[in-house]
């Protein structure tokens, strides 16, 4: 795995319109976005579509990194994952006939909050640790397959409100440790 | 816990729920208005972000087909980014804001003496808010005068979309939901009266505007797009 300066100077260049750099970008990064797609949409045509989506907002929005303050890593994962779980909410939307489907707005933190957030990813697996193994198993399936509170209630076996009370529960815990 | 109150607790909460991507559609829009207005509570789901991010670290690598890297070879060649306008959409957003904020003695002078004319007999305005939103072409600017408890929404920009209404939303400090303040007439001024229960949180709440089926939001939580909002500040 690449650096995280090495990533971001390959992300400014992509902004600057330098297609090797862009490619170059692929080369490094596109097996982990890739495995996150697969991840959350358990398809590899969807994925692989998905991932064309991704890496071409890489390529026009490339400039915004600099704004949004994140890490390098943590704002392509984070592009990929809403990529993938916006087609996987998509399915479900045809059916439910919803018609909002929002966009995440793209101004990000302060330079400072991501530093600050950036010396605290490290402990996050520390802070799932602390949490009963089922109620860490149900944010990490929220988070890496995107699963919504009615799936989490059926694979663990539980009502759908003690499903929230659970991740909200988990949540708090999570942040008193994040942040002590 | 290090004396953080219950609403920042919430907070906390409800911006882990939206990073997981945990709320149903409405609560997103509600958050997400909140989101465009509240440095921090983007702060909280910084957080989140970037803790969470450190999760992908266990999903195995898995090398995409060859012939993706082609297409999008292609795709780049079609469309050079340099033509782009350089300036990122939230910065232009966020900078518009600050040359309101810059100009804003000089605005609202105008906007309190304009009213005085045109709404005959009401109060000056403390709170006013400016409602806009990168995502759409709405403006409007609401000012809530205190000796009638009435909110003058004005919309300088954006046509109501057919068959559809514009709804008013009111999210109270560390609020999780939207409370609503009705339905806008499709008038380019509106006076709406505040409810009693409503006045005394008007003080740094968040103004939103929805665009929702006639007769309002079945739901009574914004089930379309956000298509502005913006604080109520003191005048």
């Amino acid at each position: 795995m690449s650096t995280p300066q090495e990533i971001e100077r390959l992300i400014l260049g992509t902004a600057d319109g330098d297609r090797t750099a862009f490619l170059s970008l692929y080369d490094h990064t596109s097996a982990k976005l890739y495995g996150i797609c697969l991840r959350v949409l358990k398809d590899r045509a969807e994925a692989e579509d998905v991932l064309q989506e991704v890496f071409l907002k890489i390529w026009r929005n490339a400039d915004r990194y600099r704004a949004n303050g994140f890490s390098p890593m943590t704002w392509l994962i984070t592009v990929a994952r809403n990529g993938a779980i916006d087609r996987l909410r998509a399915r479900r939307v045809k059916a439910e006939d919803l018609d909002v489907v929002t966009e995440v707005p793209d101004h990000g933190p302060t330079p400072e909050a991501a530093a600050v957030a950036s010396s605290e990813s490290a402990q996050v697996h520390r802070c799932l640790g602390e949490l009963e193994t089922d109620k860490a198993g149900a944010v990490k399936g929220a988070y890496l397959e995107g699963l919504t509170y009615q799936e989490l209630a059926e694979n663990y076996g539980v009502p759908l409100n003690t499903m929230r009370t659970w991740l909200r529960r988990s949540l708090q815990k999570l942040k008193e440790c994040l942040t002590r | 816990m290090s004396g953080e109150s219950e609403e920042e607790r919430d907070d906390d909460v409800r911006a882990g729920e939206y990073v997981l991507h945990l709320l149903d559609p409405a609560e997103r829009a509600a958050f997400e208005a909140r989101l465009e207005v509240e440095g921090g509570l983007r702060q909280r789901v910084a957080l989140w972000t970037e803790s969470f991010a450190a999760l992908a670290a266990e999903v195995a690598e898995v090398a995409p087909p060859a012939a993706l890297r082609r297409r999008l070879e292609q795709a780049i060649a079609a469309a050079p980014r340099a033509e782009r306008p350089a300036q990122p959409r939230a910065s232009r957003f966020w900078g518009r804001l600050a040359g309101i904020a810059a100009v804003a003695a000089v605005v609202v002078g105008v906007f309190v003496a304009l009213n005085r004319e045109t709404l005959f007999g009401l109060s000056p305005a403390i709170y006013i808010a400016d409602m806009e939103s990168a995502d759409s072409p709405f403006v409007l600017r609401a000012g809530y005068h205190p000796d009638e408890a009435a909110l003058v929404v004005n919309r300088s920009a954006g046509e109501v979309p057919p068959g559809r209404v514009l709804e008013l939303w009111l999210i109270a400090p560390g609020a999780s939901a939207p409370v609503s303040l009705g339905v806008l007439p499709d008038e380019d001024s509106v006076t709406l009266t505040v409810p009693e229960p409503l006045r005394p949180v008007l003080a740094g709440a968040t103004l939103a505007i929805s665009d929702e089926p006639p007769g309002g939001s079945p739901t009574g939580a914004p089930t379309g797009s956000v298509l502005a909002a913006g604080p109520l500040n003191s005048v």
